[in-house]
């Protein structure tokens, strides 16, 4: 039995709206009435708590003309409802922040969050707050109208910085057909365009009981909690086919539904982004089984060998190499298969072409010669430190949390140490045979305009 | 009351010249530290340029072992150590498990004070430098803040920016044996405070850092810097940048405020009611209202006890929004010092502050800056438990009087940066 199996030194609370469900590495699942799912993560170490709300939609669901709607109905999440608004002067941003409260939210490819980091004391405003707006959320004209260019600004900025638009470029040449390929934040004309009856469609088909899961984490009592989440979430029906008078929902399939697949690569592509600027930067994108394929663990150990520190791969071909001043590599989990990636900013007078040359030859020495067993040993050292770091205070245990209710496993962060001291040399190797195979690269490069 | 009693729990220790501030947060296994020093630059020489490349080079190997042995001595335990130049100071910062706590408190201190500072290492290392300073070239944030820097303090200042041609000159002209050098004269003992928070064994770690770090030498070296600001007249700075839709706003000027004045806490809040946070007027107007912007913030910036700072209000604006949102902005500034900070801003901003505190000290990593940034200023560790308690004390009459000394929108400068749309 694996440490994180190990029975929980507490019995699980017993509450009648809430089943039990499992527990692993410190975390506690129920599922409530209503098909709520609930996540509690208890540590006593300062009287703080940190409680979210992840709802399993994100750029993913979006169609042409939505692109960016998960985001903007994101921001218009803020503008109130009835009860929490700034006419009345609670708004969710004057409640929680004057209790103390660091408060946002993210959007991403496959899911949404809410969150709050707040003194233990105040934990039910938080959640008080997040179940009036499941519902509750007012997402009018007139918030959209100020909101809308709101979100031009942030597209704006993002637009601004050379590696983000690579990155943006890189996704799109390399997803054809799956929503992947557009950006979280959306082309600019459908941001532009989208009306308030859209998002309203898309608030009515995703945000319910049933498609979220609430974590709690930090120093609270677990009986009180539920009580708490019962209080103000139970009374919402599960999803739309429950709900006597919801709105007609935007889609009608299952939350868990498949999007468009993506169909097969099968031949290398190449993307310029060209803007002012001063130095370039390549970026490797090849396409990766999805978040919870039996070969994602071996992906991670993969990237910690690739660039975990100067003892990575990449610093050393690289960095070190004066080609680059910085290199590294990643593989975001996500539900869907998507990409692994290595990039690197370029030194000056170095060529596009040579530091592609030297990243690829980094990668495929792993495919064609395997890791050795010391690289093996650092990247599972270094998966240990970083999973105790990685429940240094409340945030950073519902920050993970988040990350694994999206692929689709929230055990997976509770298992994610074992299941990397399970990977062995080999696993590592064939995982780079499979994924670092040319015919499913996009090669995209920044190429700054210093005219 | 205050609810932070670290006071009591800080165990305050000299291992040699150092000096140790050991909390145990009751987290389990992990340890975060962060320590700094005296490195008495004379900025008037621009000795912060290679003070910079210095503190780049701490990591890229020792006298004993190459930057490659270093590394992985410590990235085989999970371990982590940085260090970072701050105007007056160098410092370091890191992470490990309990267990190899003494470990990389050896490496670390093996680190300054026997780096290799090897001639192909400086030389990667001006390079890196080169490309940081023509990458901040692309940014319009970097370009909007260097400006209002250079506008309000004179190069002998901490809080100035070299422009970036200088910048490039200086770090070209730096050679191994100056790097060499400004080791020898400026890494040393001189006021070496190290925090360390989370699983922490305290006699383990004193005798760890008396061991390795116990006879570390000062230099015995003073500061050379400007304390004033030295601001021009108040006016407008366009850094024009191709391909840049979005442009970064800087409006600011200098204040005669020091972070042990008697009114530096009531400026603060009635800055933060300001800017501070999304609840914050700007935000709240520029932002949630009108939609101007993504991002708006006003905040009190290099606030320090040894020399002057500023007020700066930052502020985004796609280009076709850039006059209106500037004149938004600075309408509400106005507005804000004309009418005072009212009773409800002012709660909400006492409660957010004494919040803030608390949560920020929720990380091994947080606490243990909170503890090293409070000792660098001479503030006693039992500060950090009074400062709510001095926040939630600050009265509307107090934080109004200190807005209107310190805040005066006519004498704003601006800044902007990035594509300007034809007039």
């Amino acid at each position: 039995m694996s440490a994180a199996d190990a029975p929980s030194e507490t019995a699980p609370v017993e509450h009648a709206a809430f089943d039990f469900v499992r527990a692993a590495g410190g975390v506690e699942e129920y599922r409530h009435q209503n098909g709520l799912t609930v996540l509690l993560a208890p540590e006593a170490a300062v009287p703080v708590v940190a409680f979210q709300v992840t709802y399993r939609v994100g750029s993913r669901n979006e169609g042409a003309g939505l692109t960016g709607a998960t985001h903007l109905l994101e921001h218009l999440m803020f503008k109130g409802s009835e009860r929490f608004n700034r006419d009345l002067g609670t708004s969710v941003f004057q409640v929680l922040q004057s209790l103390g409260g660091q408060i946002n939210a993210t959007t991403w490819y496959d899911r949404t969050n809410y969150y709050a980091l707040l003194p233990s004391e105040h934990l039910e405003k938080a959640v008080e707050i997040e179940a009036d707006r499941m519902r509750g959320a007012r997402v009018r004209d007139e918030d959209l109208a100020s909101e809308r260019t709101v979100v031009l600004n942030e597209l704006d900025r993002g637009e601004n910085e050379p590696l983000r638009k690579l990155l943006h470029a890189t996704y799109a040449t390399a997803f054809h057909a799956h929503p992947y390929g557009h950006p979280v934040i959306g082309w600019r004309s459908d941001v532009e365009t989208v009306t308030a009856e859209g998002l309203r469609h898309f608030y009515d088909t995703y945000y319910w009981p049933q498609n979220a899961t609430a974590t709690v984490a930090g120093q609270f009592d677990r009986a009180e909690a539920l009580g708490l989440l019962d209080r103000h979430f139970g009374p919402i029906p599960a999803g739309p086919e429950a709900a006597e008078d919801a709105p007609e929902p935007l889609v009608h399939r299952p939350f868990d539904a498949a999007v468009t697949r993506e169909p097969e690569q099968r031949g290398e592509r190449r993307v310029v982004v060209r803007q002012a600027g001063e130095l370039g930067a390549v970026l490797l994108a090849y396409k990766a089984p999805a978040g919870l394929d039996e070969a994602a663990d071996a992906l991670d150990v993969l990237v910690q060998v690739l660039a975990a520190g100067k003892s990575g791969r990449l610093y050393r071909a690289l960095t070190d190499a004066g080609l680059a001043t910085s290199s590294s590599a990643y593989y975001p989990r996500l539900r869907d298969p998507g990409l692994f990636i290595a990039y690197a900013t370029l030194a000056p007078d170095v060529t596009h072409d040579t530091a592609e040359a030297a990243l690829k030859a980094a990668l495929h020495a792993v495919a064609d010669d395997g890791i050795t067993d010391a690289e093996l040993a650092r990247a599972r050292r270094q998966v240990v430190a970083d999973e105790a770091f990685g429940r240094d205070g409340p945030y950073a245990v519902v920050a993970q949390i988040n990350e694994a209710v999206a692929v689709g496993d929230w055990t997976l962060f509770a298992h994610f140490r074992d299941r990397v001291e399970a990977v062995s040399a080999e696993d590592v190797q064939a995982a780079a045979v499979d994924v670092l195979d040319d015919n499913r690269l996009t090669a995209a490069w920044y190429v700054p305009d210093e005219s | 009351m205050s609810d932070v009693h670290l006071a009591p729990r800080v165990h305050d220790a000299a291992a040699g010249s150092a000096r140790l501030l050991l909390l145990n947060t009751g987290v389990r296994d992990v340890v975060s530290f962060r320590g700094s020093f005296e490195s008495a630059p004379d900025l008037g020489a621009a000795d912060d340029v290679v003070q910079s490349l210095v503190s780049n080079l701490l990591d890229k190997g020792t006298q004993r072992r190459d930057r490659f042995e270093i590394a992985a001595a410590l990235e085989g335990r999970g371990a982590q150590v940085s260090f970072y130049s701050d105007g007056l100071r160098m410092g370091f910062a890191g992470r490990a498990l309990r267990d190899d706590l003494g470990d990389v408190i050896a490496i670390l201190a093996e680190q300054l004070r026997t780096p290799a500072l090897d001639a192909d290492e400086v030389q990667k290392a001006v390079v890196r430098a080169i490309a940081g300073v023509r990458r901040s070239l692309e940014s319009t944030g970097s370009q909007a803040s260097g400006a209002l820097a250079r506008r309000l303090y004179g190069p002998a200042h901490p809080n100035y920016a070299l422009a970036p041609e200088d910048e490039l000159a200086a770090v070209e002209a730096v050679t191994p044996e100056a790097v060499r050098q400004y080791h020898d004269e400026h890494v040393g003992s001189d006021g070496l405070t190290i925090a360390f928070a989370g699983d922490v064994d305290a006699a383990a770690v004193e005798r760890a850092v008396e061991a390795s770090l116990g006879d570390w030498a000062p230099h015995g070296r003073q500061p050379v810097f400007d304390a004033a600001a030295d601001p021009e007249p108040p006016g407008r700075t366009v850094v024009e940048m191709a391909d840049r839709r979005n442009l970064d706003v800087r409006l600011g000027h200098a204040v005669d405020l020091r972070r042990d004045s008697d009114d530096f806490l009531a400026t603060f809040a009635g800055v933060f009611a300001l800017g501070g946070n999304f609840s914050g007027r700007l935000m709240q107007t520029v932002r949630d209202e009108q939609g101007l912007t993504y991002g708006i913030g006003a905040s009190l910036g290099g606030p320090s006890v040894r020399h002057d700072g500023h007020v700066r209000v930052n502020v985004t604006l796609s280009q076709e929004n850039l006059d209106r949102g500037l004149a938004a902005t600075r309408a509400e500034v106005e507005a804000f010092v004309a009418e005072g900070v009212g009773e409800d801003a002012l709660a909400a901003t006492r409660t957010t502050l004494a919040g803030q505190h608390v949560v920020a000290l929720a990380t091994t990593s947080g606490a243990a800056a909170r503890l090293l940034v409070n000792a660098e200023r001479g503030f006693d560790v039992g500060y950090l438990d009074r400062y709510p308690d001095l926040v939630q004390s600050l009265t509307t009459d107090e934080v109004t009087a200190a807005v209107r000394r310190h805040l005066r929108p006519a004498d704003l400068h601006e800044t902007v940066a990035g594509t300007l749309l034809d007039a």
